[in-house]
């Protein structure tokens, strides 16, 4: 069965779910092949050739993170985990092992299905050229000229903060997580001093955000990252 | 009769020599005034000696003293001088007196002796039990317990020693706390069974087990045998003395008392633990029946009229059947969540994540939570720009602001603004959210933090009653305190303080 529908994989147990799942996505025209079990899933990604896959982390057979780090050894399959409210640490191991974004049931379909746009957009625009401006309400960011304006006014960043913004931008849209951000920006050694990244966040909250306490593009979402707000809400 | 240990008695042996010496000692002294004293005054002389010894080593040192001042007297003094025979009839009745007297003297002051002895003995004990109680008395633990009853025994005993109890099975086994330097190491299980068994003493030179190295004493409490007391047999005698069997019997009756008493207050706490566990598990149960069984029948009911009746429905109508499914769905969710969530604090299962947060930062996210809800609404955010970070678990901690500015933002009118500020006190940071809504009326201030209470119950709004008791939850288990007060002007004030526990970490300005 050749469609050029996007092709895909739901891996949940619970049978009325994934029906629904099933039934939401194609109805907006995506190809779904589901499976209860990991690793009936992970058969399917390596024969099927799914171009996004949906996971659920509370799986009967085989730990989801374990799911994650064996698709992780041989592809780029983007993932989107679901998973309960209050397992903050599942979702941030998720994340961590190589999954893409993640939703915390119960969600809204809208939700679901604008992630999987925003991914499935990823995909077809990783090239540098697309990143040479990154633009959202009043925030422009021009990476390769390392240059940022905020309602047509320059902001000057220090070195770190714009490692820390251009990690973001490149992510635009997608959490990223604390471990991720100080592994990239202040190496391994520094996982443990997450209050830097916090301070540092801060700063750069207070030169991009008309209000810091109310921030409009860089997101805090509590435990598990940020994320860098990439629609104009 | 008392017996009383030997190494407490002057050694027999110097009695006995000062018995010989003091005699000689005093017919030097007496020699040279032997002109001017009659012999019964060096007699008494002599008596003195005698006296002296008697009161100071017993009967058999002044025995000796009488026969040897005897001796001196007859062949030194009383005539005829150098040799033992005595002329005068009155010196030899002295002589008799002087044997009675020592006789009789030392047995008295032996006695005396002995009674002091023993006095000193009572005290001793007295004041070994007196301690061993008041520690005991402050012990609520059981493992507390035993090691001052293990300490205790050492020290009075001098006897290493260990408590064995029976384990989970009802056969006695080997303590699962580490041991001290002063406990006994390697019991013999078999016999402790066996004494646990049969409630008789066993082991070392004992009528059961004598080969054994150690004695197995039975601790025997109110309601049969509670475990059994291993020591070394370090001084036999000491612990065969018909006293210190009855005070090592005390000794242990103590432990034994203070271990049931702490078990019986560990059962009545258990029970009360699992009665309020009870209870609450029946508000839960009946929270959930009542507050998920309204939404769950709209629905149950509107899906089935999309189901049933699709054709004749018009738009509209199906519309709204849908809209109210979505907003039913979604507050049952909310339920759910927070009956979890609560379910979850009870238990304890809470392990705080505490990092380093900005509370601009947390104040952000909570927002953004709410940021559908609060839409319409005015929210003023004041937190200094030099506010210091606070170690707090930003997930639990978000959840509170989330459940108070979701409070604030239901009770009070659309046009009202909200107040959220962060300050720094000496001690502690001290967050509040402040809206204008109805306030707390007088004498509700700590209720409404109670599980599954609520001021208006029934209102279009309530929800079961569980979102500030969360939050107090949440907030104790930071080890901060959670309080409310009416605000001038209309309205309340929710506020959180939480300690300051040590000094935010700083970093290395860029270079």
């Amino acid at each position: 069965m050749k469609t050029n529908k996007p092709l895909i994989l739901l891996i949940e147990d619970d049978p009325p779910f994934r029906q629904l799942l099933t039934t939401t996505l194609e109805n907006q025209d995506y190809s779904v092949l589901s499976s209860e079990t990991g690793r009936e899933g992970l058969h399917i990604a390596r024969n099927q050739a799914p171009q996004l896959s949906i996971l659920d982390l509370g799986l009967p057979d085989i730990d989801g993170q374990e799911v994650i780090r064996r698709l992780r050894l041989w592809s780029e399959l983007p993932i989107i985990v679901l998973s309960a409210r209050n397992q903050e640490n599942d979702i941030t191991l998720a994340l961590d092992n190589g999954a893409d974004d993640y939703l915390t049931k119960p969600f809204n379909n809208g939700e679901l299905l604008s992630r999987i746009k925003a991914l499935l957009r990823r995909i077809s625009t990783t090239s540098e050229s697309d990143l040479k401006l990154f633009q959202v309400g009043d925030l422009k960011v021009e990476l390769h000229k390392r240059k940022i304006f905020v309602d047509a006014k320059e902001v000057h960043l220090t070195p770190i903060e714009f490692n820390l913004l251009s990690i973001l931008v490149r992510n635009a849209g997608f959490v990223v997580t604390h471990r991720q951000l100080l592994e990239k920006v202040w190496g391994a050694s520094y996982i443990g001093n997450s209050h830097y990244l916090r301070i540092y966040m801060g700063q750069l909250r207070h030169k991009l955000e008309s209000d810091p306490a109310r921030p409009r593009y860089i997101l805090t979402e509590a435990g598990v990252g940020y994320r860098l707000n990439d629609e104009e809400s | 009769m008392i017996k009383t240990e030997p190494h407490v008695q002057a050694k027999p042996y110097v009695g006995l020599a000062l018995g010989m010496v003091i005699p000689l000692l005093l017919t030097l002294v007496d020699w040279p005034f032997r002109r001017m004293l009659t012999p019964s005054n060096i007699l008494l002389v002599y008596l003195l000696g005698v006296f002296f010894i008697a009161l100071r080593f017993g009967l058999w040192p002044s025995i000796c003293a009488s026969l040897f001042s005897a001796g001196a007297f007859a062949y030194f003094f009383a005539p005829p001088i150098f040799s033992f025979a005595i002329a005068d009839q009155e010196n030899l009745v002295g002589l008799a007196v002087m044997l009675i007297v020592g006789a009789f003297t030392s047995k008295q002051a032996e006695n005396v002796r002995t009674q002091a002895l023993v006095a000193k003995y009572r005290e001793r004990r007295a004041s070994a039990l007196y301690y061993l109680s008041k520690e005991l008395a402050e012990a609520r633990l059981e493992h507390e317990i035993i090691a001052i009853g293990v300490r205790h025994i050492y020290a009075e005993f001098n006897t290493r020693n260990t408590i064995l109890f029976p384990g989970q099975h009802g056969r006695v086994c080997y303590p699962v706390k580490p041991a001290f330097a002063i406990s006994l190491r390697g019991a013999n299980l078999e016999v402790a069974s066996w004494v646990f068994r049969h409630q008789k003493i066993a082991g070392h030179h004992s009528a059961h087990y004598p080969d054994a190295e150690a004695i197995y004493w039975p601790m025997n409490g109110s309601a049969g045998c509670v475990g059994v007391l291993v020591m070394e047999p370090i001084s036999r005698q000491r612990l065969f003395l018909v006293e210190q069997h009855q005070l090592l019997e005390t000794f242990v009756n103590q432990v034994i008392h203070t271990l049931e008493r702490a078990r019986l207050a560990e059962q009545a706490k258990e029970a009360t633990l699992k009665m309020q566990s009870e209870t609450l598990r029946n508000s839960l149960l009946s929270s959930i029946s009542h507050d998920l069984r309204t939404p769950l029948a709209t629905i149950v009911g509107a899906a089935s009229t999309l189901a049933v009746d699709e054709e004749r429905l018009s738009i509209d109508s199906r519309r709204n059947l849908v809209h109210v499914i979505h907003e039913e769905a979604h507050r049952m969710s909310d339920l759910t969540t927070k009956i979890l969530e609560m379910a979850r604090l009870e238990a304890g299962e809470i392990q705080l994540n505490r990092q380093w947060y900005e509370p601009e930062e947390l104040v952000g996210s909570a927002l953004r939570r709410l940021d559908k809800k609060l839409k319409q609404r005015l929210i003023n955010v004041q937190i200094a720009t030099s506010q210091a970070l606070i170690f707090v678990d930003a997930v639990l901690l978000q959840q509170v602001m989330v459940n108070l500015l979701d409070n604030a933002d239901k009770y009070s009118p659309v046009d009202q603004a909200i107040d959220v500020s962060v300050n720094t006190a000496s001690s502690s940071v001290l967050i509040s959210i402040a809206d204008r809504g109805l306030g707390i009326p007088v004498g509700f201030e700590q209720r409404i933090f109670d599980k599954f209470f609520q001021i208006h119950a029934e209102s279009a709004q309530s929800g079961v009653g569980l979102g500030l008791s969360i939050c107090r939850a949440i907030v104790e288990a930071h080890g901060g305190e959670i309080l409310v007060i009416n605000r001038s002007g209309g309205g309340s004030v929710f506020q959180l303080q939480l300690p300051l526990l040590e000094c935010p970490p700083t970093i290395d300005p860029e270079v």
